[in-house]
């Protein structure tokens, strides 16, 4: 193929805008799938991802199309809406020459409608903004024209209106995108660079290794070379997608597709590495970051349950998820267990249910917490991934914390609420921007540990749900922090300690000890809960004993009746910690991110 | 009353029998019964002697239970006939427990004479209070006179009388329950058992609850009554020995202690459950499906059951510790095969640590803090932390 009749583009948008259902479109008019094969989403084939009906992983296709009497390969990549995964969005933009923006055309430009157009400005790609969603009765398509214009920056005569849902303007978008999009570059004579863009693991092949050729070409049999690893291995099968995996002889400069080589575990392929031949190495190509962890917490097995088990688990889940990390820690409470690392809340609530599904096992989670960065007064500098770790103040110069750049973006009426919003949270307001006289995008720096919780969760309440925001990390900064740690009957819970911002303590520490009073269920005997800083005890609640609790009759029927009431309530205990035979349910782990905030 | 147990291990000398007819359904039971079906009961006495029918010997027994529902529900020839079908099949050895359980106003001279012919020896009635209020509230259908008049005839004429008292029913003081128990003790019953009233799923007393119309009971009010009852009962001389039991020296109920030390049990009728050979099996609840099934020819059992020997332990343990006098270690790991530390680890000593068991010289009960929350001990034992 030609490399001018080839178009490499991804797809685009805020969550839910309609990125995966514009990809079923795509592949249903260029005739890769047929009508009886075609279902919604076709692409979301995850059993999560079609569960919660959002896209995971960003997933490629290659279609052949038909223009005028010219034939075309269009290379496509889906990607993710949320948050937590717009490290796939970054690689996926790296693979191509173009971006298919989409907007909803009842919600208009959302945050992140916004940071992935940045995004694709910076790669230097071309963008064609697409209006989805124009079925929709209450669509407002020319008031996003306007927003279009205004924040992007881009014409009305380059924007596409379509309906991926109805079929509405799809062969218009397609036009665009061959005559819009420029064709790759490179040569097929130049020495094979190819760039590893995403992989994932075959049970029965290994690794399957994605990649986009940017000079040269690759064949069946041959010797290719990961140059980052300096690993060398034969082609076994080359292919593309389409969507499933489609075998050929050649991949060549400008085209995307798939390698087997008979790579048995992941962490053997690089994403960002570059492949050449074996014995004609080229320079390695520019790589991606690797993602970054932005939460941690522990993960234990509850009372009874096998730590190996959650370690075998763990580790086949790891195969699949190079994004999580896990290593062993212990805990006085909890006894062995795992810190584990995840791109998001939505990426450790995900992993955490895979890990129930897909074993049997009842875990008990910590509260999830950021990384924060330490100077001790020795010089030394430390991350911390866990409050346990953090040393006593008197050893510590200076203690730093993850700080995000957030956009909001808001109509017009809920400036005031997000305003509110980021104070209470210690923000510092950047910039105001207007997307339009109804649409404001207001950016703040907020530490990232008042944003990752519950921040959105927040910021939708407060504006009906018009709301939305997006983050990135901006860097370390400096902050009054302290750990707060909780003890119950007077023993130090260390799986139960947070880091808090020094003004907050109190409050907080409040708060926490009221949460965990209502869900520790009453004992035989009174359980007392405290909130301490160092020695200085800042709250304090009691969970009363019980009083009375006896059952009267229990005669021959009734026996086996009651042996198994009782042996269920233990079973429900089992998903719980005994911290000196103080029952601790999971739900109390999650306690201490009580803010107390409605207190502020 | 029975001196001599010739039970070991293997034998199995008590009966149960359920008698699944009541009057009408009280509001806050959840038993097996069908309440105001009188045309089932020349079926019912079919099944039974059908279900009988399949034990191969006639057996010799120490104990004989007629309980409900309400036995006394049936008419004296009818229970005639189901105490004659009883007596071809088993043999009562000389000094056994034969006991039914008996509605007040049932309590006649002719059923008395039945009763008598027929050997019974102990006989529990279902007062419940003697607060007419309170009664009403309970939705039973007999008045505190018709005790009074059911006590005149059976005191004299049975070896031992029993009586149920309810307490902690909606808006009932600690005098109302007090005034219970004295009237219950003026009537010179050899036994008394106490039930804090309790809301189970499926009752017109649980939906009251969730509409708001019925209320529980304060736990402190509760626990209040319920230790007035061991206080005031042990006070005037009735032996506290099981949670809920009471009883004058030499009156315990013989065959409910069969239960509570795990040894072998017939039984038979809807929703009886018996224990043989290790076995648990508990027959149809429904009493149409027993009935249709037992005389169709079917088996009466509905389920099925057997303990692992840890299992098994880990039971025995429980409902001895329900018996006030408590468990000696020594003849329970000898009895059950295991240790205790192998039956549920150090929770033994933890409870003990926090007061809630005591061990005298390798004897192990539950103390007055631990009987009153004795519930949430059990599941400590029965599904220990390392198991
Ligand atoms: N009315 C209408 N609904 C649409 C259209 N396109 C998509 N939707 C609906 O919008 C919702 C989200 O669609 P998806 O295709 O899953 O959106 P997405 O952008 O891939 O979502 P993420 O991958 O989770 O970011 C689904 O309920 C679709 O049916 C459209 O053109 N019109
Ligand atoms: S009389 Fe006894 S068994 Fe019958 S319904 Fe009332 S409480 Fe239940
Ligand atoms: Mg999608």
């Amino acid at each position: 193929m030609n490399l001018k009749n080839i178009r490499n583009f991804c797809i685009i948008a805020h969550i839910d805008h309609g990125k995966s259902t514009l990809a079923d479109r795509l592949l249903e008019y260029t005739g890769t799938v047929t009508k009886r094969e075609m279902k919604e989403q076709l692409l979301d084939d995850m059993e999560l991802e079609r569960e919660r009906g959002i896209t995971i992983k960003a997933r490629t296709v290659s279609m052949q199309y038909k223009h005028g009497n010219e034939s075309y390969e269009l290379n496509l990549i889906d990607t993710p809406g949320h948050v937590d995964f717009q490290y796939e969005v970054s690689r996926s933009l790296a693979c191509g020459e173009g971006a298919l923006l989409l907007v909803d055309a009842f919600q208009g430009i959302e945050a992140q409608t916004v940071a992935n157009a940045y995004n694709a400005m910076d790669q230097e790609l071309h963008i064609i903004p697409v209006i989805n969603k124009i079925d929709l009765t209450h669509a407002r398509v020319d008031e996003i024209v306007e927003e279009i214009e205004q924040t992007l920056m881009m014409g009305e005569d380059e924007i596409q209106k379509v309906s991926a849902k109805a079929g509405l303007g799809i062969d218009e978008l397609l036009d665009a995108v061959i005559g819009a999009i420029p064709p790759p570059e490179g040569d097929v004579d130049e020495p094979l660079q190819a760039m590893v863009f995403d992989s994932h693991y075959d049970e029965y092949r290994g690794v399957i290794t994605y990649v986009r050729v940017m000079n040269g070409t690759i064949k069946k049999g041959q010797k290719i070379r990961f140059i980052g690893t300096e690993s060398n291995h034969e082609v076994l099968e080359l292919g593309q997608f389409a969507p499933q995996q489609r075998p050929c002889d050649e991949l060549h400069a400008g085209q995307v597709g798939y390698l087997i080589c008979n790579i048995k575990s992941l962490e053997l392929v690089n994403i960002g590495d570059t492949v050449s031949t074996a014995n004609n190495s080229a320079e390695p190509l520019e790589g991606y970051q690797p993602p970054k962890r932005m939460v941690y917490c522990g993960l234990y097995p509850s009372d009874g349950q096998d730590f190996k088990e959650l370690r075998d688990a763990l580790e086949r889940l790891a195969i699949n998820d190079p994004s999580f990390e896990f290593e062993p820690e212990t805990s006085d409470a909890l006894g062995f267990g795992f810190r584990c690392g995840f791109l998001g809340l939505l990426h450790m609530e995900i992993v955490q249910q895979r890990l129930e599904q897909e074993s049997d096992i009842d875990l008990v989670q910590t509260a999830p917490n950021v990384t924060y960065e330490l100077t001790l007064r020795n010089g030394e500098t430390k991350e911390i991934h866990r409050p346990q770790e953090v040393p006593d103040s008197g050893d510590i110069e200076e203690f730093r914390q993850p700080i995000v750049k957030v956009n909001f973006v808001v109509p017009a009426d809920y400036i005031g609420a997000v305003m509110k919003l980021c104070q209470d949270r210690r923000g510092v307001q950047k910039a105001t921007e207007y997307l339009s006289p109804t649409r404001t995008m207001i950016t703040y720096e907020l530490p990232l540990a008042e944003v990752i919780y519950d921040l959105h969760d927040k910021l939708k309440s407060a504006t009906r749900g018009y709301g939305t925001m997006d983050y990135e990390v901006i860097g370390y900064f400096p902050a009054d922090l302290v750990r707060m740690d909780i003890l119950v009957n007077g023993k130090k819970v260390d799986a139960l300690s947070v880091i808090c911002d020094r003004n907050d303590a109190d409050r907080r520490g409040r708060a926490v000890c009221k949460k965990l009073k209502e869900e520790i269920d009453r004992h035989m005997f009174e359980v007392a809960v405290q909130a301490a800083i160092g020695s200085r005890v800042i709250a304090r609640e009691t969970v009363r004993a019980l009083r009375k609790n006896v059952t009267a009759k229990c005669y021959g029927g009734d026996i086996s009746r009651k042996r198994k009431l009782w042996a269920k309530q233990r079973e429900g205990k089992k998903r719980m910690k005994s911290i000196g035979s103080v029952d601790i349910p999971q739900k109390a782990f999650m306690a201490v991110l009580d803010t107390g905030a409605e207190k502020r | 009353m029975l001196n001599v147990m010739h039970s070991n291990a293997t034998e199995t000398r008590s009966v149960y029998v359920h008698v699944p007819f009541c009057a009408h359904r009280c509001p806050y039971c959840n038993f097996t019964l069908i309440a105001g079906r009188p045309d089932l009961h020349e079926a019912y006495l079919d099944a039974i002697e059908l279900e009988l029918s399949r034990l191969p010997d006639v057996l010799e027994i120490d104990t004989l239970f007629f309980g409900g529902g309400t036995p006394t529900e049936l008419n004296c020839q009818q229970l005639d006939r189901l105490f004659s079908i009883f007596q071809k099949k088993f043999q009562l050895i000389d000094g056994a427990e034969f006991s039914i359980e008996a509605n007040p106003k049932d309590i006649t001279s002719g059923l008395l004479e039945v009763i008598k012919r027929h050997g019974v020896n102990r006989v529990s009635l279902g007062a419940q209070s003697f607060d007419n209020q309170k009664l009403k509230v309970l939705g039973r259908d007999h008045q505190a006179i018709h005790i009074h008049q059911a006590m005149e005839l059976l005191v004299p004429k049975v070896d031992s009388v029993s009586l149920d008292l309810i307490f902690g029913t909606h808006g009932e003081s600690l005098e109302t329950w007090h005034a219970d128990l004295n009237q219950a003790i003026d009537l010179k019953p050899q036994h008394l058992s106490t039930y804090g009233l309790t809301y189970e799923k499926g009752t017109a007393y649980w939906k009251s609850l969730q509409s708001g119309a019925l209320e529980l009971t304060d736990e402190e009010v509760e626990r209040n009554m319920y230790e007035h009852a061991i206080d005031h009962l042990t006070g005037v001389g009735f032996e506290h020995y099981e949670v809920s039991n009471f009883a004058r020296p030499g009156f315990r109920c013989v065959h409910n202690q069969i239960y509570w030390t795990g040894k072998a049990f017939h039984a038979f009728g809807p929703g009886a459950a018996r224990f043989v050979n290790g076995v648990r099996e508990v027959n149809h609840r429904s009493t149409t499906k027993y009935l249709n099934d037992v005389l169709a020819g079917k088996s009466a059992v509905g389920e099925r059951e057997e303990l692992s020997p840890i299992d098994r332990a880990r039971e025995r343990l429980v409902f001895g510790l329900r018996r006030l006098e408590g468990v000696c270690i020594e003849t329970l790991e000898e009895e059950v095969g295991f240790t205790v530390s192998e039956i549920c680890g150090n929770e033994i000593d933890q409870l003990e640590s926090r007061g809630l068991l005591q061990n005298q010289a390798g004897h192990i009960k539950l103390t007055r803090s631990g009987l009153l929350v004795s519930d949430s001990i059990w599941p400590r034992i029965l599904v220990p932390n390392d198991g």
